[in-house]
């Protein structure tokens, strides 16, 4: 849930309302409340405007700002821990292309690749390599 | 499905960079401006959704390099890595390259088809690594329990996805890895990618193509399971061929 979502679920706004204080279409805030558009996406004048109707400062609308890789001026292990938290704890779930090629799959039902029967698949890993030799052993 | 305490195991700063490493990486596609990869039906703005806020770098000739800051797992096999050590070359001549899989979590998703219908229900098979495109990662109910150093928050189911393979430097998987996966999960991890980069259930083209200019002088329903129908077509020269129809 996004920052701003949880505000107007906490003081029970619609998105409507919002938007008649900020002066901005209901779409708008319905697309940066669900994260369908990022608010780091947006101007800057448009959180502040949606902000200032919400009596909240612009930075309780932001999400954390995201630690890059390899900043050696946070601690490996504070930086590990802002990763964790931005990148796989976001606010807001996206659409993503399932791996799954095939059709309905749901609890109890086949779950070969692609949704059928796939005798490979199904083999335990170790089975898997039982019969290969390994190729060019000599190298180092 | 397997648990946290069979899959992941704790690695050291000083430990050897291996297959199976988790880190923080800045992972680069390259792309056409604006290409829209999987699908503008997916991100209007051109990102990979589930890819957090990447950069863009822009080249000659309408194309760009698109950067995304996320978690990876190192594919390239510990003996590749190790390899050039064998071969006597100093530390600072090593290949960089090492192959990674971006890492997508759970919380940072809602799965869909290519259709754009909801797919949450992959999850269980991605449990149980019957795609050939993911490696299943389990949640850790604490990550500090592999990595000390790090809060006690938790990690969300994820898949490792082989649809996104990239190469990263090696000293940047040192810099920032998190921990690594056991040598039992390892297996798993070579058995998914030999089916990725070999094995398809590939649709059978060529008969298909075989009863092209053919009359079919029969049709004979097979079963049919929800909105399929599977349906055997006998052709004028004998030849047969079973296919499934579906009701949209």
């Amino acid at each position: 849930m996004t920052r701003l979502a949880a505000i107007l679920e906490e003081r029970n706004l619609t998105y409507t309302a919002v938007a008649e204080r900020a002066q901005l279409q209901p779409r708008t805030i319905r697309q940066l409340a669900t994260g369908e558009t990022p608010i780091d996406n947006v101007a800057v004048g448009t959180v502040r405007r949606i902000a200032s109707a919400l009596s909240v400062p612009v930075a309780a609308l932001l999400g954390p700002e995201l630690l890059f890789p390899g900043d050696v001026s946070v601690p490996r292990g504070a930086r590990l821990s802002a990763a964790i938290r931005g990148v796989m704890w976001p606010d807001a779930a996206t659409p993503y292309l399932s791996p799954v090629e095939g059709d309905d799959i749901g609890e109890g039902d086949d779950i070969g690749e692609g949704g059928r029967a796939d005798e490979i698949g199904a083999l335990p890993a170790d089975e898997f390599f039982v019969d290969m030799p390994p190729v060019d052993a000599r190298r180092g | 499905m397997p648990g946290a305490a069979e899959v992941y195991r704790r690695v050291a700063e000083a430990d050897e960079l291996a297959s199976g490493d988790i880190a923080f990486l800045s992972l680069a596609r390259t792309r056409l401006t604006g290409e829209m990869p999987p699908g503008d039906r997916f991100d209007p703005v051109g990102r990979i959704p589930a890819y957090p806020r990447p950069a863009v770098v822009a080249l000659p000739h309408d194309r760009e390099v698109a950067i995304d800051s996320m978690f990876a797992l190192v594919v390239t096999h510990s003996c590749e890595i190790d390899r050039q050590k064998n071969a006597d070359v100093s530390a600072d001549h090593f290949d960089c390259r090492l192959t990674v899989a971006p890492i997508v979590s759970e919380a940072a998703v809602s799965l869909v088809r290519a259709d754009g219908t909801n797919a949450t229900a992959s999850w269980t098979a991605i449990e149980a690594n019957a795609p050939v495109a993911s490696l299943y990662l389990p949640p850790i109910a604490d990550v500090s329990e592999l990595a000390p150093d790090v809060d006690p928050i938790p990690w969300p189911r994820s898949f490792a996805d082989l649809r996104g393979l990239t190469t990263v430097s090696r000293r940047m998987v040192a810099t920032d890895r998190l921990c690594g996966l056991t040598p039992a999960y390892l297996v798993v991890l070579q058995k998914q990618l030999a089916r990725f980069f070999t094995w398809r259930d590939l649709a059978r083209h060529e008969l298909v193509e075989a009863m092209v200019g053919r009359r079919v002088v029969g049709a004979i329903p097979l079963n049919a399971t929800g909105d399929r129908l599977r349906v055997a077509l006998t052709a004028d020269d004998g030849s047969s061929l079973t296919v499934e129809l579906r009701a949209r």
